[in-house]
């Protein structure tokens, strides 16, 4: 079974009040949603009125290493297992697509690991994005606070900011550029109680939409629309940091995935993202997505999606000095064929 | 795609895929497919050996099939795909292969020393 066979799974991430179930509530009343389950942590006091809502009862199994990020979600695997069960038994309509919803204080990253590594879900299920919400009055005092705030922004594909009807403008700006910093790489939009179209987050479906978000999402340009202000320091210590480079040249891909494996391997748990669009001197570039330790299968592509055929990359660290990444790159630039030039971080 | 639990994945590493493996008419012994894939090895090969000889270690090729992984005394180990390459490697070595450690980073560059840097 092949990737446009394969049911997109959304993940709705956000901080405790953020508004995630609020904005479910309203897509889910969309007829386009028809067709979607609903999995649950919690069943919230916003109710959820959708026929295909089941709640998970975590149960995680952290595997060997212990790194957080490669805990497998047993509770997903058995609701992904028997909703494909009923799908195929003809109990339930065909289901297009799943959306998960977790609870406030939880690391997406375990539920996209438990998808892309289980040997029967990976063949059935892929996920299309993570969508994460943050609150435009209480945002910046959750993310000062809050670790796993941090990082639900840093993972998110999409990020929607709620309930900016109660915040003052200049608030909603400063949450606005701070999130850009946190993730350049993901799209932004506002909402006030779940009014969003559902076309902007969920469709019109392309055949690869995770490749045309990421395409869409690793521009230079975005870093450069949102610069850290005159005379603000530079974060360090464990604070989440980016860089996006640019490569002239053709990558050797070879070369490239040894380094981005070994990278992996020795710090894959502070590396939160790596999205990039590479140019390996092919008649299209290579896609990549992952998060952590999880690399999503790197999609080779037929063509450009543009004339811009220069090789960008993304990372979003966390503890991790992003000039490192730069100057090991360097150093392995005989290796790569390419030199990376420095966007911003 | 795990780098550490490397053993729970059941399909072919990230690094050993390509455009055509999507393509199943691309998938015949003998064919220029499989051509490619053997040549993406050896070339990983000589990529891997330029890193792992500064940590003692040397790999070479297995029908095509698998990785030996050797240390200078002799240890040698078996090994499928990078997702297991890098902490046996760790293991024959007893310490972390890192790419943005300093000293790696000055001897490739000290290896490198004398050519063009890349534009």
């Amino acid at each position: 079974m092949n990737r446009t066979t394969t049911r997109p799974i959304t993940i709705v991430t956000g901080f405790l009040g953020s508004g995630k179930t609020t904005l479910l509530r309203r897509l889910l009343a969309s007829p386009e949603m028809h067709d979607t389950a609903v999995l649950v942590n919690e069943f919230g006091e916003v109710g959820l009125d959708h026929h295909l809502v089941q709640r998970l009862d975590e149960q995680t199994i952290l595997l060997g290493h212990g790194c957080v990020c490669c805990t497998v979600r047993q509770d997903l695997v058995q609701a992904l297992t028997t909703l494909l069960d009923r799908d195929q038994r003809g109990i339930i309509a065909p289901l297009r697509r799943i959306v998960i919803e977790t609870t406030g204080l939880a690391d997406p990253a375990p539920l996209v690991f438990t998808v892309v590594a289980d040997p029967m879900l990976q063949h059935h299920f892929r996920i299309d994005s993570v969508v994460t919400t943050v609150d435009a009055v209480n945002g910046q005092g959750h993310l000062d606070r809050h670790p796993v705030s941090r990082k639900q922004v840093a993972l998110a594909d999409e990020i929607i900011i709620t309930k900016t009807d109660l915040a003052r403008p200049d608030t909603v700006a400063t949450l606005r550029e701070r999130l850009r910093r946190d993730n350049p790489a993901a799209r932004m939009t506002t909402a006030i109680l779940g009014d969003l179209d559902p076309h902007w987050l969920l469709g019109p479906q392309a055949s690869h939409p995770t490749v045309a978000r990421t395409t869409a999402t690793v521009s230079p340009e975005l870093f450069q629309r949102t610069p850290r202000p005159p005379g603000a320091p530079h974060p360090h210590g464990t604070e989440i940091r980016s860089l996006a480079l640019t490569f002239t040249q053709p990558l050797d891909w070879i070369a490239f995935s040894v380094w981005l494996s070994m990278l992996l391997h020795a710090h894959g748990e502070a590396v939160l993202r790596v999205k990039g669009l590479l140019n390996v001197g092919a008649t299209g570039p290579v896609v990549l997505n992952g998060v952590q330790h999880i690399l999503h299968p790197p999609e080779h592509l037929a063509v450009w999606p543009d004339e811009d055929q220069r090789s960008h990359l993304i990372f979003i660290l966390h503890a991790l000095e992003p000039e490192a990444i730069k100057t090991s790159l360097q150093a392995f630039q005989h290796l790569l064929g390419a030199h990376p030039t420095v966007d911003s971080d | 795609m795990c780098v550490l639990c490397w053993q729970f994945l059941t399909e072919s590493h990230w690094t050993d895929r390509r455009f055509e493996d999507n393509d199943p008419t691309t998938a015949t012994a003998g064919s220029d497919h499989e051509r490619t894939r053997r040549r993406d090895r050896h070339h990983r090969t000589q990529v891997l050996n330029q890193i792992l000889t500064h940590y003692g270690l040397r790999l070479d090729d297995w029908h095509s099939r698998s990785y030996l992984l050797s240390d200078r005394k002799g240890k040698t180990a078996i090994v499928q795909d990078l997702g297991v390459l890098w902490p046996m490697a760790q293991q024959l070595t007893g310490r972390l292969l890192d790419p943005l450690d300093p000293w790696l980073l000055a001897r490739l560059s000290h290896s490198h020393a004398g050519r063009e840097p890349v534009v």
